[in-house]
Parts: C-alpha cells; sequence; structure tokens
C-alpha cells in the first residue's frame, strides 16, 4: 500500500554531523514500510538557532533557502520536533509582511511532519517489530509537545516494542535546560534545570531515556556522561529499528 | 485640585488613544458598542429560568452549596425555620470561647431576617449583649458611627444576612447598605451568616447577569461596595501550608433557612 | 522601578542554585502549585476555550483603554470618588504623598500590590514620616525582613518556616515556633492593631470594571477588606490596563485567575469598590482615591509586537511553572515583577538593553503560556526581546548588543547558504577536535563561544562522516 509513497528527509544540523546513526535509522523504518525516500543534499539548518538569538535576517536567509529545496516535494520527514516548529510555525510570521513568501512558507509547513507524528498519524503504523529488552523512559521535548502537540505518538510506538518496557518519569513534560544557545550562555542555570531531569530519569528505574529530539538527548547524554551515570540516551527511530 | 486632575486626565488619554492607534487591533468599537448587550427575550427566558426555581431546584442548589463549601471549610447548616436557627446560633455562642479577652460579646446587622432571630432576648439571660449596628440618631453622625465601630471590635461573633449566595463557588454576595456595617462579617473572629433557600444561585454568571439585567438589581446596582466571601479568611504564605484565621474571621457558619416542608 | 539591578542576574542565579534552602522551597512551590493549577484549567466545563475567550476580553480591553478609563473615572467621580490619572511613579507617589499630608496620616496598612512595589510606594511613605505596614502575611514577612518579594502571590516562599520563626522571635519578640499556624496567629495578632488604627488603607486593584464603575480586590487573607475598609481613607492604584469592559467578563476572568493564581474557584474575598462610603453607613472610608498609572505601559500599548503582555493579570501561574524560575527564585531577576511575566514586562518598563540576561536566561520551553490563565504568547514576546538586542530598534533606544555573537551569526548566515562551505567548515572542526581534551568519544572541553557547554557537560564528538556524506555515497 506504501509502494507509490514517498518521503523527503529533513535532517535536523545536529543529526547531519553529530548523530547520522538517527538518520540512517530513519531510513531504514521507511524503506521497511516500502516508501520510497529522498534527500535533497544541498540542506544545511533551517535557522532555528540564529531565531532563538534574536537574528530574524539570518533566519529568513536560512528559510527562504530551504523553502526552494523543499517546496516540490510531496511530504517532508523529520527527526526534531523544534526543527519542524520552526519550518511550520515560525517561517510564516517570519514572511507576515512579504505575501508571496508567507504562502510558499505556509504550503512547505504544512507538508512537514515529526517523524513519530508522520508514522503514527499519517501512515498509521505503530508497530515496526522492534525488540528491546530493558526499561525505557521517555522525555516529553518542550517545542514537540507544546508546539506540534505530539505526546501519545512516541508513547504508543514505544508500546509495540517487544520487550520494552516503558516507565514514566516524574514531570516528563519539564524541560531539560537545552533551550539552544540558552545553555550555552547560561550554563549553570541549564545545569541546575537539567539535574532536575536526571534525578526524575533515574528515579523511575529506566536504562534507557528515547526522546525525539536529539538536541534535547544530547543535552541529557552530555551530563549522563559527565556525571558517570550508567543511562544511554536513544532516539526513537533508533529504538524502532532494534 | 479637580479642574487639575481632568487636566491630567485629558492628557493621559489622548497618550493612551495615540497608542491604540499606533497598534491598532480588531477590537475597537464606537462609544454606544462597548458593553454587551442582549436581546429582551433572551434576558426575560433566562430570568424567568432563575426566577421560576422550584422548591426541589433550590434544595438541589443547595446540593451543589455544601459540596462546593465543605473543602473551603465554610460551614453550611441547613435550618427548618427560624426558630431553630435562632437555637443554633446561640448554642455556637454558647459554645465558642472568645480568641481575644473572655468576655463574649456578638455583632449583628440590623436586618430584617437578622431582627426575627431575636438573639438578644435569647443571649440576655447569659449576660452576653448583642449589639446592633444602627444609627438611631442623626444628630451625630461620627460619635454614633465610632460607638458602633468599638462594640464590633469588642465581638467576637459578627453576624450577618446576605444579598445572595453563589453555590458553585460557595460565596455569599453583601452589598454595602445602611445599618449593615461591613465590619461584622470581617472584624469578630466568628462569621455567622443566614439565609433563606431561595437566595441561593447557581454560578458567578448567573449572578453577574442578574446584577445587569434583573430590574431590581440594577436599580440598586453593585452599590459602592460589595464584596462577595467564599469561606473563612485563609493563608498559605508560609510554605503553602494552609491556615485559616489570617486576618479575617477563622470560621465562617452558613444557616440556611429551608422552610418546613 | 526603583530598585532596578537586573545587570546582576548571572551571578545572583549562581547564588540562589547553590541555596539548598531556597531551592527546596522553589521545589515545593513548582511540584504543588504548578500542577494543581493545571489541573484546575482541566477540569473547567469551558476547558481551554475560555482561556482563549479570556485572551478576547482582554485584548478588547486594550483596543478600547481610553473609553474605558474614562467611563471608569467618570462613574466613581459621580459616587464621590477622586481619580487620578499619574503619567509616571513619581506623579503617583507624589499624589499619594498629598493625601497622607493633607489627612496627617501616621499610620498607612497596605494590601497585596505589586504595583505599589512598582512605584517604590513603601519607601516614599517612611521617608515622609509615614509608618506603611505590609498587612499580607507573605509581604508582611519579607518587609520584617527588609526583603523585597521574590513571588507575586506568595512574596516570601524563599523563605522557611524556620526562617520565618527566627525572624518572628528576633521582630515580634515571641518564643521560637516553626509551627504555620502559630506563627501566622502571631502575625494577626501583632496586625490587628495597626488595621484598627490606621488612618489610610492603600490597596491595588485586580481588574475594573468600566461598565459599572468599579475597581476590584481579591484577596484570601482578608486583609485587603480590612485596609479599605477600616481606615478614613482608601487610596487604590491600579496599572491602566487592569480593567475589562463587562461586568460578565469579570466571570471568565475572576474563576482563571483564581485557578492560576491558588489553584481555587474563586479567591476568598472578592471586593467591588465604586466611591467611598455613604454618609447613611456605619463603616467604610470617608475617602477613596483611585490613581490610574501609566509609567510605561502606554508605549507598550503603542507597540504592536508587545501589547499582548498588557493581557496579564498578575496571577503568577507562570512563574510556578517555570524551570528557570523554578532554580533561580524571584530575587535573581533583580526587578519588580519576576518569572517569565517579568522577564518580558521588566525590560519593556525599563531598558530592553540594560535587563537583556531576563528575556536571553529563558530556555523558551512554553510552559509559561501552557499555564497562562490569559493564554498570553510569552515565548513568542521572549522571541521579539531578543531580536531587538540583536538587531537594534531606535524607537525602543536599542542598539544592536554583541558584535562578537553578531559577528558568529553572520558567518553561520553563510555557511548554511552553500552546502560546500557548509561541509567545509565541519570538515574543519572534525579535524580541529582531535586536540580537545576527550574521553570515549566524549569531548570534556569545548572553547569559546562554546565552552559554556562543558562547565558541566560533556559532548559527544562529531562524526566521521555526515549523514548527507554518507546518503550521497550509498546513492552513487
Amino acid at each position: 500500500m506504501n509502494r507509490n509513497k514517498s518521503v523527503t528527509l529533513f535532517i535536523q544540523c545536529l543529526v547531519d554531523q553529530i548523530y547520522p546513526e538517527v538518520g540512517d535509522a530513519m531510513v531504514a523504518v521507511f524503506q521497511k514500510l516500502g516508501i520510497s525516500v529522498n534527500c535533497p543534499t544541498e540542506q544545511t539548518c533551517c535557522g532555528q538557532s540564529a531565531y532563538n538569538s534574536g537574528y530574524k535576517s539570518v533566519s529568513k536567509t536560512a528559510a527562504k533557502r530551504f523553502i526552494e529545496i523543499f517546496e516540490k516535494s510531496e511530504v517532508i520527514v523529520c527527526p526534531s520536533g523544534s526543527c519542524v516548529d520552526m519550518v511550520r510555525n515560525h517561517y510564516p510570521s517570519l514572511f507576515r509582511n512579504e505575501p508571496d513568501w508567507h504562502s510558499r512558507a505556509e504550503n512547505v509547513g504544512g507538508k512537514t511532519y515529526e517523524f513519530t507524528e508522520y508514522l503514527v498519524d499519517v501512515l498509521k503504523v505503530e508497530d515496526f517489530g522492534a525488540s528491546f529488552k530493558e526499561k525505557l523512559t521517555y522525555h516529553d521535548s518542550c517545542h514537540l509537545l507544546r508546539n506540534i502537540g505530539v505526546k501519545d505518538q512516541p508513547r504508543k510506538l514505544i508500546s509495540k516494542v517487544a520487550g520494552a518496557e516503558l516507565v514514566e518519569m516524574g514531570n516528563s513534560d519539564k524541560c531539560c535546560g537545552f533551550g539552544g544557545t540558552f545553555s550555552i550562555k547560561y550554563p549553570q542555570i541549564s545545569t541546575a534545570i537539567l539535574d532536575e531531569k536526571l534525578d526524575n530519569i533515574m528515579s523511575s528505574g529506566a536504562t534507557t531515556v528515547v526522546g525525539c529530539d536529539v538536541g534535547c538527548l544530547m543535552n541529557i547524554q552530555g551530563r549522563l556522561s559527565r556525571k558517570k551515570l550508567p543511562i544511554k540516551t536513544m532516539h526513537i527511530a533508533q529504538l524502532l529499528v532494534q | 485640585m479637580i479642574e487639575e486632575n481632568l487636566n491630567n486626565q485629558d492628557r493621559f488619554l489622548k497618550t493612551v488613544k495615540e497608542a491604540i492607534k499606533a497598534s491598532p487591533g480588531g477590537y475597537r468599537k464606537n462609544r454606544e458598542e462597548l458593553f454587551s448587550r442582549l436581546s429582551q427575550s433572551t434576558i426575560d427566558s433566562r430570568l424567568k429560568k432563575i426566577q421560576n426555581r422550584t422548591r426541589a431546584d433550590q434544595l438541589k442548589l443547595l446540593d451543589l452549596l455544601m459540596e462546593q463549601a465543605e473543602p473551603i471549610n465554610l460551614r453550611v447548616m441547613p435550618v427548618k425555620n427560624l426558630q431553630s436557627a435562632s437555637e443554633s446560633i446561640k448554642e455556637l455562642i454558647l459554645d465558642k470561647n472568645p480568641e481575644w479577652g473572655t468576655v463574649k460579646k456578638v455583632a449583628a446587622w440590623k436586618h430584617p431576617l437578622i431582627d426575627k432571630l431575636s438573639l438578644g432576648d435569647a443571649l440576655a439571660k447569659y449576660d452576653i449583649p448583642v449589639y446592633q449596628s444602627e444609627l438611631k440618631s442623626t444628630d451625630d453622625l461620627p460619635a454614633g458611627k465610632q460607638m458602633i465601630r468599638e462594640q464590633i471590635f469588642e465581638s467576637f461573633v459578627g453576624i450577618t444576612a446576605a444579598d445572595f449566595c453563589i453555590a458553585q463557588t460557595a460565596s455569599l454576595v453583601m452589598k454595602s447598605h445602611p445599618n449593615q456595617a461591613r465590619a461584622v462579617s470581617l472584624v469578630p473572629s466568628i462569621h455567622v451568616a443566614v439565609i433563606e433557600l431561595n437566595q441561593i444561585i447557581e454560578n458567578l454568571g448567573e449572578f453577574y447577569f442578574l446584577q445587569k439585567w434583573d430590574p431590581i438589581q440594577k436599580k440598586e446596582g453593585l452599590t459602592n461596595c460589595m464584596t462577595l466571601i467564599s469561606g473563612p479568611s485563609k493563608t498559605g504564605d508560609i510554605e503553602l501550608i494552609m491556615v485559616h484565621g489570617a486576618h479575617g474571621p477563622c470560621e465562617l457558619h452558613l444557616f440556611v433557612i429551608t422552610g418546613e416542608t | 522601578m526603583t530598585t532596578i539591578s537586573t545587570e546582576h542576574y548571572k551571578n545572583k542565579a549562581k547564588e540562589a542554585i547553590k541555596d539548598d534552602v531556597l531551592q527546596s522551597a522553589l521545589a515545593g512551590l513548582q511540584n504543588r502549585l504548578g500542577p494543581a493549577t493545571a489541573a484546575m484549567y482541566k477540569n473547567l466545563p469551558e476547558g481551554d476555550e475560555l482561556r482563549y475567550k479570556a485572551h478576547e476580553v482582554r485584548m478588547f480591553a486594550l483596543d478600547n483603554l481610553d473609553m474605558l478609563l474614562e467611563q471608569l473615572a467618570q462613574k466613581i467621580r459621580q459616587r464621590g470618588g477622586n481619580v487620578f490619572f499619574a503619567r509616571d511613579q513619581k506623579e503617583a507617589v507624589n499624589y499619594c504623598l498629598e493625601i497622607t499630608r493633607r489627612r496627617k496620616a501616621k499610620l498607612a496598612v497596605k494590601g497585596k500590590s505589586m504595583v505599589s512595589e512598582e512605584i517604590g510606594l513603601n519607601d516614599a511613605l517612611i521617608k515622609d514620616g509615614v509608618k506603611a505596614v505590609e498587612t499580607d502575611l507573605g509581604e508582611y514577612i519579607v518587609q520584617l525582613a527588609g526583603e523585597h518579594p521574590s513571588h507575586i502571590i506568595a512574596p516570601a516562599i524563599h523563605k522557611t518556616r524556620n526562617q520565618i520563626g527566627s525572624l518572628f522571635e528576633e521582630k515580634l519578640g515571641i518564643s521560637y515556633t516553626n509551627d504555620p499556624p502559630t506563627l501566622t496567629k502571631a502575625a494577626r495578632k501583632h496586625l490587628r492593631d495597626a488595621f484598627l488604627t490606621a488612618d489610610i488603607g492603600f490597596s491595588g486593584c485586580n481588574l475594573a470594571c468600566a461598565e459599572t464603575g468599579h475597581i476590584t480586590t481579591l484577596s484570601n487573607e482578608g486583609n485587603i477588606r480590612l485596609a479599605t475598609t477600616l481606615p478614613k481613607v482608601h487610596v487604590a492604584i491600579m496599572g491602566m490596563e487592569r480593567i475589562v469592559a463587562s461586568l460578565e467578563d469579570h466571570d471568565a476572568l475572576f474563576r482563571l485567575l483564581s485557578r492560576g493564581a491558588a489553584a481555587q474557584n474563586l479567591a476568598g474575598y472578592v471586593s467591588y469598590i465604586g466611591g467611598p462610603a455613604l454618609d447613611s453607613e456605619i463603616d467604610g472610608p470617608e475617602e477613596f482615591h483611585l490613581v490610574i498609572l501609566d509609567n510605561g505601559r502606554s508605549k507598550i500599548l503603542a507597540d504592536e509586537e508587545f501589547k499582548e503582555i498588557l493581557c496579564c493579570i498578575r496571577c503568577a501561574a507562570c512563574l510556578n511553572v517555570c524551570p528557570v524560575y523554578g532554580k533561580i527564585g524571584g530575587h535573581s531577576y533583580g526587578c519588580t515583577y519576576t518569572g517569565p511575566i517579568g522577564a518580558v514586562l521588566t525590560p519593556l518598563m525599563t531598558d530592553i538593553g540594560q535587563s537583556k540576561d531576563l528575556f536571553q536566561g529563558e530556555s523558551l520551553c512554553g510552559a509559561c503560556q501552557d499555564n497562562c490563565p490569559v493564554n498570553i504568547n510569552l515565548p513568542r514576546m521572549l522571541l521579539a526581546l531578543r531580536a531587538k538586542t540583536a538587531e537594534g530598534d531606535p524607537r525602543w533606544n536599542i542598539k544592536p548588543s554583541s558584535p562578537v555573537e553578531k559577528f558568529i551569526f553572520s558567518i553561520w548566515s553563510k555557511l548554511i547558504s552553500n552546502r560546500k562551505a557548509y561541509d567545509f567548515f565541519f570538515r574543519l572542526a572534525r579535524f580541529g577536535q582531535k586536540i580537545l581534551p576527550t574521553k570515549n568519544g566524549e569531548i570534556r572541553k569545548l572553547p569559546p563561544p562554546f565552552s559554556g557547554w562543558t562547565l558541566d557537560r560533556d559532548m559527544q564528538q562529531i562524526a566521521s562522516k555526515s549523514f548527507i556524506q554518507k546518503w550521497k555515497e550509498t546513492q552513487k
């Protein structure tokens, strides 16, 4: 049924450069479903970091480039909630006073999906035959949860993984302290927030933290590593190919 | 000073108006369209619904009131008639001890419903005075007011009626009226209120509707000071731990006269 | 604002994070009040729709503010009240002092009012020989300790019962106890005399009603009722935006305000005050004054990007869920309005450049908007303020503040516009990271401007091949 479907990959810059295995896992998931995968190789960054730091002109440059690269695609799928939030919600507002670009932004935003949202809501597939015999806990990334409205989708996917036991941590929807450049500019505040997240993860008894955004996962992993705590982080795409 | 204030006002409002012009939103109206309006038929049908409640309806509202009152420590006591209300209030006054000092004194509104309780007579034999907040002579108003004020300060129980009782939020509504000192529901440690069953209305929305559209309420207006009281005074300012009796009354007892049948 | 010192944000925040007592107090607040508020919203019969409706009601009021204030003033004057329009804090304070001088007031009791903090009323009264006593229990504690409120609704949330016990032992001369009811009773006893003898009462205003011409005050303790009933003079001070048009607007807003502020259905005392007491009344103030304050608000109103912040009804629900407030507490902000609302409002009311840490030091998680009873888009405005500092804006008298950051982003802009240049940059980075201290593939120390990251965290190394590079290879 998926024979003539195709998706275009929107690869978050952190995935591209630091966690390419997340992209590999996504490709494997789509191949399993018989969906053909495209990936524009000229893509770079959606401009979110500049936008969040207030550099609107830089983010506009990035947005125009993104729109030009992706607007011909049928469906765009990204392994990051905050990047989808940028494209879907912030691109149109960047071009509030430029009607032509505004409608192009809305067009691209309308067909850009976060990975788990696309699997569960559009393809309506939850079981990928994955197997992972561990206690898992799930971290709700802020922009994914609040701006994209994705909460149940990843949990449904996790629940179908054979052997995996999902244990909810306390305050799973509380920020991990990443916040992009915030974590670099205000490291002490960021770490204090992060340590609360780690406490909640530890108390859950899970051995792996699953998330849908490598920004948060990189943050959590960085602190786990520094504190030498024996807990792994994993993007949900990686879980689905276990 | 008044004229100067008016100049201030003009200058101030001009600035505001210019600011609104600089960032036009979608809600700007003409002066005559500022306040919400309803059609007469809508008003009539809603008024009818509220005013024609059966006794069974009112008893349901009483149930709702009691349910909502419990978590906020408002003690609601349904009583059949005035006499049993009077009896219960007397018992309460005899039972409780003053928070400040040892002498028991009671302050009460001058109000038809409260008058009918005849609490003065009931408590006379226990040597407990019941001060009525009533200005008797028009000769020396300040002195009269000062005397009543001091009587209220000395009282450990204050007895009032109420204009309405809102079930959903367990709120007593008190508008300011002559001879109904505001301090009676505020300064004494225990506030006792008495209402009749048909004074209970459903929720805040209904209350505001009546204030705006019921001809009697509309004529009276909100008065110069109208207070909604939902439970006794409380605070959570020390480690969010709930303590009753911060500055206002520590206890609030509401007697609802339900009628005989 | 009188005591603004937002430039110490970073240092104060660091101190706050190390303060274990404060940390446990803040955790208590966020683990209890924050979630309780969210649960209360869920149980509203109208659901989230009520928050959206309330937002509209507030925006309606802002778009018609001049006419609403005019009507409010007119109605209050008709009832014998006085209304004064103050452009700034100085005019407001001077007006208050005129009254205290004319009445020869010695003792003033105050109901909790953030706007009186904003104009520095207490200091002005004390300087003028009037003893000004805060009567809200939290404010009273803070005043006794010589501090400022650290939370809009729970001013003494940074203090433990033990600290309050010691404070009362020292200042009120009672024997030490850490029992909240006993401590509350001690304050009750102490303040009772002040209420009974005060010459003047000051209050704020939660939300006036233009249609009927009343201000409103909300409290749970009853202190505002006492402060506005017993003294002969009542002076209320309101920010000019704290008004709605119609009476029924209060239905939605008070239910939401009470839920947002204290997770309750309705505040214990809601008073509508429309003028002084009538002669025929036994008590109530014989003189009533309303001071309507601009103090920078009209400038915010004139800016379409920021006017939405004036919808705020000061419930502090955003503080109770903000991860940053939850770690640094109110005092780190160095200003009257703290938390997410303060991070937007303070820069706009004072100086954007000087207080840029407030809006840059937020993680943009969005919990504030979710918990806001009037659904204010705080994250949007935090971003808009960042844009002001990044790119400058003469209207707000702000020049681009960080040339280094601007330079970095201009390079970044060039890199992301060209995949070849982008690949080249990361090839350099891949090569460069080899000289960084690394353990098990985790970098232990990054160079500036990224060094903040590795202060307390490791960083996974850049992969040997990017995803795009690998993709290209598989497509060949």
